[in-house]
């Protein structure tokens, strides 16, 4: 019997052989794509296990950071994303929700664009990782450091909330393009998708989704607006680089009407007033913003002149992301792959912000900004730097030039002519960025677009600027969507801007 | 007092067998293990409550002290009455019992008292204090297995009464109403207020006792005697008769049962045992191609089985993972979550797969204690089905190398059934892991098993008795 008994046992020993290769096939070499299957929720609650990056607001030199997105440890070892700023800083993080990775509205914002850095998953934490999985510390993810000024932000969103109407405003350091600010109205609080309920996040996320007002909107990047008047500075650039006009103390024809070459449509300047002496100066066309000067400037240009500039400045560029991606600014539009005008009745309008021309309040604030630095655009850009756990940096941001639409001299008439908009009594900020208001130096341009079907809706109001004009550290785009005047709503929320990031009055 | 002063003043049997340098009990080497296997446990437990909540149980001194106490009477039975049987089963059993009663009392407290994780409704919050006291029960019985059953061949007298017993057990599920004898679609249980019961784990040792009992007698006409057929010698069907019909039987109930798992297990159980007795080849070949073609059978006919091989080759069927295959489906992802090392006790997230307590409780290990955890494991398992296959071959007394054979067997067989099925090796059918599993009768039947195996291993090694030469030690007159 001995000997059945043996092969017993040998069968029995082959019995468990067999099952130790299926464990070491299931454990080693199945593990990648077991963690793959759809709905493996143990891999979907990793995210919760591990200690997410922060985002903070580092943009204030000299001044305190602030965290705007941070994991608090609640109950059961759980981690839950908190935004402690909610609506303020909602366009810039985004949310984080329980639906992560898994669907495409799980992430947002920064939440999204910089998810494996903020989960710890990037590559270049790998070595961080290994470290602890040696010391068995859980997983942490890299911190965030936004070139948001926690000021400039601050003021920004007061400032739109107190205006009540959609609008969004962006301000940006013209030497680094590092955005000091970024803010939408009206907005969402991203710690409403923080709940760890799905059923619950459904409902938020209905509620928030379809509400008519478009609080998911990020207006400052995500929406477009006629630039109106504020499209003068483009067109005056493209005047200047063409060889048309020498100066900013050169004149041009300004008629009090202007027929639309080809058209039986005169076109006037605001309230049917003459400009000047019907032969203004740059300066002064600039400062009291005429239609008419314009208008036959960017016929004296060419479509084509007018394309190239804009584009130079960064309209039509589908593939700029800060990292969020940005909707693309449309010359002569209405889609950034228009082709160059040839009318010459549209291209007068298109050169004064009027035809199919639309722009995001971002690249509103980069127009100001590339005169401001003169005459290079510098990519606009969120995050200064990614730090690990162990706060050694893993990434730092180096500014880059986009472009050199305009030379330095021609930033300088630029700049002279945006001065006379806000120290010239007649200049169209005058009395809301001029010195009856502020004691900083700022250049800016006013806008008051038209738009809808036979100009029905209310005017679009817009501001660009930058400050102080001497020195620029700031460059700002405000758009106030039925704001009427540019200078009334738009220009007050820029000097909010300002004075709180250069702390003066 | 006078036990003292008796050891004293005699030679006792130990001290002259060693002058001889006869094999010694080694029950030094097996408290050593047992200790061991308590350590494992204590921390296992502690882990365990770390990982859950950072904190030690609160039970730590309470349930570590009485599964000490237990295992520490069950060696000092093993002593006195068995005192030459393998030091190597009591450890190895210990250990397993004593790790499914931490990974019971981890999965207890899955999402209990503000830790992390689900609570599993299948599971009471007291679990764990259950599993404790079925250890002490399941001792109890070792102890009285040991005690009542001093010779294997003792059990051999009660061949056809066990086989009758064994029959009945098997039966007494199909014939109580449903709701009395079914728990999740198999009815195989007695419920009998708050107490619920599988015969089917103690018919399977009185079924082995009979197998054994009636193999040993009938096994040289058995081999013998008979026809030979296409080259295959066939035994005379009076002789394979009673047999055939008690496995029939046994068969019948357990697929009004739908329980699929114990029936294949009784079945490899009956053909080695069958292969032991007869040393035919025939058998096997024959054992198998009935499995094989029984198991297509039952899986074309009854819907029920069909569904088993749908799940076992496509478990992440999108139109079953959140029904019928969800269990396979997050036992597997579990392990794969476990990886090498696993997540560490309390840390993981066995709570998703459903029963991980009783059938899948192999993959909450692989979770939480990862391949290396498994491989340990299996290697227990192993060891343990070595140990007892290794007492078979040793006993003289062909009746207690049968019965060892097989419940050694069984066992094997029963890790891979369960441990297969759960790692989608083979088609999963539901059955206990033998210790680890949550569950009474399954843990008492699997340390009686343990206690049969310690008695054949004792009898093997047992020395052949010295002749006597003290006559002052022979006064002693039994009357009979």
């Amino acid at each position: 019997m001995n000997r059945a008994i043996r092969r017993l046992s040998i069968a029995s020993l082959v019995l468990f052989v067999l099952l130790m290769v299926n464990v070491n096939y299931l454990q080693v070499f199945r593990v990648n794509t077991l963690a793959a299957e759809a709905g493996n929720a143990r891999v979907f609650d990793l995210q919760f296990k591990n200690w997410r990056g922060e985002i903070i607001a580092a943009g204030d030199t000299g001044g305190a950071d602030q965290v705007v997105a941070k994991s608090k440890l609640v109950k059961g070892g759980i981690y839950k994303r908190a935004y402690p700023l909610g609506k303020e800083y909602a366009p810039v993080t985004g949310y984080d929700s329980i639906l992560g990775t898994t669907s495409p509205f799980g992430l947002t914002g920064i939440e999204q664009a910089e998810n494996k850095f903020l989960a710890g998953t990037a590559p270049s934490l790998a070595v961080y990782n290994l470290k602890g999985l040696f010391t068995g510390k859980p997983k942490q993810g890299a911190s965030v450091y936004l070139t948001i000024s926690p000021r400039a932000q601050e003021a920004a969103y007061q400032a739109l909330v107190a205006m009540g109407k959609p609008a969004a405003a962006v301000a940006i350091n013209p030497r680094t393009g590092a955005i000091l600010a970024m803010a939408s109205y009206p907005t969402f609080n991203p710690n409403a998708y923080t709940t760890l309920d799905s059923g619950q996040l459904a409902k938020v996320d209905k509620r928030i989704r379809t509400n008519p007002n478009g609080l998911l909107l990020n207006r400052a990047i995500n929406d477009t607006f006629p630039p109106g008047s504020t499209f003068k500075l483009v067109t005056s650039s493209a005047a200047f680089t063409t060889g048309k006009v020498a100066n900013q103390n050169a004149t041009i024809p300004a008629p009090t009407a202007y027929l639309l070459p080809g058209s039986h449509t005169s076109l006037l300047n605001d309230g049917g007033a003459p400009c000047g002496n019907g032969h203004p100066t740059m300066v002064y066309a600039l400062t009291v913003s005429c239609n008419t000067a314009f208008a036959k400037l960017g016929d004296t240009v060419g479509g084509s002149a007018l394309h190239n500039m804009a584009n130079a400045y960064g309209f039509n560029n589908p593939n700029l992301t800060i990292p969020l991606p940005v909707t693309p600014s449309a010359y002569p539009g209405p889609a950034a792959d228009a082709p160059a005008l040839t009318d010459p009745a549209q291209i007068a309008l298109s050169a004064i912000g009027q035809f199919n021309d639309t722009e995001t309040p971002l690249q509103e604030a980069m127009v100001a900004a590339t005169i401001a630095n003169h005459g290079t655009t510098m990519r606009p850009y969120l995050v200064g730097q990614i730090k690990a756990p162990d706060q050694s940096t893993v990434q730092t941001a180096q500014p880059t030039a986009l472009a050199h639409p305009i030379t330095s001299a021609q930033a300088g008439y630029l700049t002279a002519m945006m001065e006379g908009v806000t120290q010239n009594p007649s200049g169209t900020a005058y009395q809301t960025a001029g010195p009856p208001s502020t004691t900083i130096l700022i250049a800016g341009k006013t806008g008051t677009a038209q738009n809808g079907v036979n100009n029905s809706h209310l005017d679009d109001a817009v501001f660009t600027c930058f400050a102080p004009a001497s020195n620029p550290t700031i460059a700002v785009g405000v758009i106030v969507k039925g704001g009427g005047f540019g200078a009334d709503a738009a220009a007050p929320i820029a000097l909010k801007i300002i004075q709180a990031y250069l702390r003066q009055h | 007092m006078t036990a003292a002063r008796n050891m004293a003043e005699y030679p006792t049997s130990d001290t002259s067998r060693r002058a001889v340098a006869l094999p010694r009990g080694r029950r030094g080497a097996e408290l050593a293990m047992l200790c061991f296997a308590v350590g494992i446990m204590a921390f296992a437990y502690i882990a365990a409550g770390l990982g859950l909540n950072g904190h030690v149980p609160s039970g730590l001194v309470t349930f570590v002290a009485v599964f000490a106490v237990l295992m520490v009477l069950a060696h000092l039975v093993v002593r006195k009455f068995a005192s030459w049987a393998d030091p190597l089963l009591l450890p190895l059993a210990a250990v397993l019992n004593g790790l499914g009663i931490v990974m019971i009392y981890r999965l207890q407290e899955s999402g209990r008292g503000g830790n992390p994780g689900l609570p599993i409704i299948t599971l009471t919050s007291h679990a764990a204090l259950y599993q404790l006291m079925w250890t002490a029960v399941g001792i109890a019985a070792f102890i009285a297995v040991l005690i009542v059953i001093r010779e294997p061949r003792v059990l051999q007298r009660y061949t056809y009464t066990l086989g009758t017993i064994g029959l009945i057990l098997l039966a007494i599920p199909a014939l109580l109403p449903s709701s009395l004898s079914s728990v999740n679609g198999a009815k195989v249980w007695i419920i009998l207020g708050g107490f619920s019961i599988q015969p089917g784990e103690f018919a399977r040792i009185a079924l082995a006792v009979f197998f054994a009992g009636y193999l040993v007698a009938k096994r040289d006409v058995l081999s013998l005697a008979g026809r030979r057929f296409m080259g295959i010698d066939l035994p005379r069907a009076r002789d394979l008769g009673p047999i055939l019909v008690l496995w029939a039987i046994s068969m019948l109930i357990l697929i009004f049962e739908s329980d699929i798992g114990t029936s294949a297990l009784f079945f490899g159980l009956f053909i080695a045992m069958l292969y032991i007795a007869t040393q035919r080849k025939s058998w096997l070949l024959i054992g198998l191609l009935l499995f094989v073609a029984g198991a297509l059978l039952a899986g074309t006919v009854i819907p029920h089985v069909h569904e088993r091989f749908t799940i076992w080759l496509h478990p992440f069927d999108p139109h079953t993972i959140y029904s019928s295959s969800e269990q396979l489906a997050q036992g597997l992802e579990g392990m794969a979550f476990g990886g090498i090392f696993g997540t560490g006790l309390g840390l993981g997230e066995p709570f998703r797969t459903p029963l991980v307590q009783s059938d899948f409780i192999f993959t909450g290990f692989g979770e939480e204690l990862g391949l290396t955890g498994l491989m340990a494991l299996l290697l227990i398992f192993g060891l343990l089905v070595q140990r007892g296959l290794r007492a078979a071959m040793a006993t003289r007394d062909p009746f207690a190398k049968l019965l060892a054979a097989g419940l050694s067997f069984v066992i094997a067989l029963q890790v891979f059934i369960i441990v297969g099925g759960v790692t989608q090796l083979i088609p999963l059918t539901g059955i206990t892991t033998p210790f680890l599993s949550q569950g009474g009768s399954s843990l008492v039947a699997s340390w009686m098993v343990i206690a049969v195996l310690m008695r054949v291993s004792d009898t093997a090694r047992r020395p052949a008795p010295q002749p006597i030469q003290d006559e002052g030690l022979t006064q002693v007159v039994r009357a009979v």
